[in-house]
């Protein structure tokens, strides 16, 4: 009965990441009901990823000194009174409504405040031979080691831009992965550009120390303007061919080699998960280091639409420390909201630096617009509809370059992910502007692609 | 063949299932995704124009290139946990 599946609240928080669990803990300590949705299978967002339950890291993997926030927040949030629901996956969403699918059944939550801390997903470049198993996102390799405690193979290559390459370097060689090469295709004097940001941030500066000790230690190298131009292997990934590319980011093809490997992580930065938030009316914005698009909020986290916030990955990429500031800061906004309480000033000014850290960061490692000529005629583009980048093009040469041009002409991004993989890179390479901000995602109920019975059987509002 | 395990995590309880009509032993906890990898089996889905093999792309639940077939419902296998007794198929279209 549909009756049953209700629940109330005065606060629903979507992500159990370092945003929402920040939230949830100044909320719940204040007195009020918190209840906080997360699709995956145990509190931790991302970064903060738990083992299953019956597991233990007890230095296996090996961790950054800045997780012991983690630890500290996981540790508060366990013994908080929040209503924690794992596995729900929140796919529909209207001011004060939230609804969910957890194992197969349908939910509504009722909530007059809603804060939003979904995170981000992997950046995904296409290049030949991409579709082939065994080739993952840099995140998903992660979550496979840190998260499930799983080999990811023998041999692998790590390739894409950005900070997160690290982590997934560091995760492979916990699981005794011998990796072949760490490609970054920023050159190094690119990246020097996030120094502001890390130089002038205790906490940056000696977790970049860690992540170069941990490298140093394996002896991997982290090659500066390399990346990886393609795979090959018969049902499953058995080659890397790999090169330099210019500063643009434009593969220097006659710099190619091939390596054996088995396991390939690729990921060129992240996107913000913006698409709750644009269900929901909020205005957005496309960060100019053409990160994506991210959601809009004031000074205190506020959305556009009232009594909804965000926090976090959501707001712009910007890593651990401005998403657990900004959880805090929502928080503080929302009881502001509840109870009249003055939000703290050193609450709102720790939010503004680290973000203000993070941005710098961003401008660095923004997308090389060069890296969208690795994919060729052939290679798939939109894996959901199995597009090709030959139709793609024809299909913007057609109907334009608009994502809603091109997924009129060729299906391109009409799959279940929503244009969630193939988005962001989709105009880049279809209509040959590769520096064009993309056009806002199209949204569309289900937000994830749950049962149909679970729609049908949707509570009421 | 397998891969393995990261030693020193400590094992959970076995939990069996099949996946094609062949059995697999998983842990409690494990994702039908990453219970598959740990055996090998990566290809858990076949696209629709080629027949390609497709397997996990994201292991967070964004992607749908890991959708397979459990007990004749359409899931994603990195968000799904393995269930004692379960018949996983290979997907197909997403
Ligand atoms: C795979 C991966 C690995 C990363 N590793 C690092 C790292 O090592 N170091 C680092 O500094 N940063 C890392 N990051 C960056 C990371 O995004 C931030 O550090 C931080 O985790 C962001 O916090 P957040 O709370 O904004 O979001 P997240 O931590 O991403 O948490 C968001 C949560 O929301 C849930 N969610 C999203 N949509 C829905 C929905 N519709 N319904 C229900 N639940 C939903 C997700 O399951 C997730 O648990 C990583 C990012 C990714 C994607
Ligand atoms: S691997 Fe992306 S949804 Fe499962």
């Amino acid at each position: 009965m549909s009756a049953d599946r209700v629940l109330q609240a005065d606060v629903g928080i979507v992500g159990a990441g370092p945003a929402g669990m920040a939230a949830a803990n100044v909320l719940a300590a204040a007195g009020l009901r918190v209840v906080v949705l997360d699709e995956g299978h145990r509190a931790g967002g991302q970064i903060f990823r738990q083992l299953p339950v019956g597991s233990h890291n007890a230095g296996a993997i090996a961790e950054p000194p800045s997780h012991h926030h983690g630890h500290a927040l996981l540790a508060t949030f366990d013994q908080s009174r929040v209503t924690l629901r794992c596995g729900a996956s929140v796919w529909d969403a209207r001011p004060g409504r939230l609804w969910f699918e957890q194992d197969g059944a349908s939910w509504l939550l009722r909530c007059r405040h809603i804060v939003l801390a979904p995170g981000a997903y992997d950046r995904c470049i296409p290049f030949p031979g991409w579709t082939l198993p065994g080739v993952l996102t840099a995140g998903a390799l992660q979550v496979m080691v840190r998260g499930f405690g799983i080999v990811p193979g023998k041999r692998a290559i790590v390739a894409g831009s950005g900070p997160l390459l690290l982590p997934t370097v560091t995760a492979l060689l916990s699981a005794g992965v011998h990796v072949v090469a760490a490609l970054e295709a920023s050159s190094r004097w690119r990246a020097l550009r996030a120094l502001p940001g890390v130089l002038g941030n205790g906490a940056r500066l000696s977790e970049a120390f860690w992540y170069a000790r941990q490298l140093l230690k394996a002896g991997v190298r982290l090659r500066w303007g390399w990346t990886i131009f393609g795979c090959e292997g018969d049902g499953r990934v058995q080659r890397a061919i790999i090169g330099k590319v210019d500063r643009s980011g434009r593969p220097r093809r006659e710099t190619a080699q091939t390596v054996d490997v088995d396991v390939v992580g690729a990921g060129f930065g992240l996107v913000p998960s913006i698409e709750l938030g644009l269900h929901l009316g909020c205005t957005s914005r496309w960060h100019e280091g053409g990160a994506g698009h991210a959601l809009v909020v004031d000074a205190e986290q506020r959305t556009s639409v009232e009594n909804v916030f965000a926090a976090g990955e959501i707001c712009g990429i910007g890593g651990a420390e401005v998403a657990m500031a900004e959880g805090h800061l929502a928080a503080h906004a929302v009881l502001h909201a509840v109870r009249g309480t003055a939000v703290p000033v050193a609450v709102r000014k720790k939010a503004r630096r680290e973000r203000g850290a993070a941005d710098a960061m961003l401008r660095a490692f923004a997308p090389l617009p060069g890296l969208h000529e690795l994919a060729q005629a052939d290679t798939v583009v939109c894996r959901c509809e199995d597009v090709t980048l030959a139709t793609a093009q024809a299909a913007a040469a057609l109907y334009g370059s608009s994502l809603r041009a091109i997924k009129v002409g060729c299906r391109a991004g009409m799959g279940p992910c929503q244009a969630r993989i193939c988005g962001p890179s989709l105009q880049a390479l279809a209509g040959r502007e590769p520096t064009r901000a993309m056009d806002l995602p199209v949204v569309q109920v289900p937000l994830k692609a749950v049962r149909s019975e679970t729609i049908v059987n949707a509570p009421p509002a | 063949m397998t891969n393995t395990r990261i030693p020193g995590l400590g094992e959970r309880p076995p939990v069996e299932f099949t996946f094609a009509s062949r059995s697999v032993v998983a842990q409690a906890g494990d994702s039908i995704a990453m219970a598959l990898w740990a055996t090998c089996d990566l290809t858990l889905r076949q696209s629709s124009r080629d027949g390609a093999p497709r397997g996990v792309l994201c292991n967070m639940g964004i992607c749908y290139e890991c959708l397979v077939v459990v007990d004749g419902v359409t899931v994603r296998a990195c968000t799904t946990l393995v269930r004692a007794g379960m018949h996983v198929e290979l997907g197909g279209k997403p």
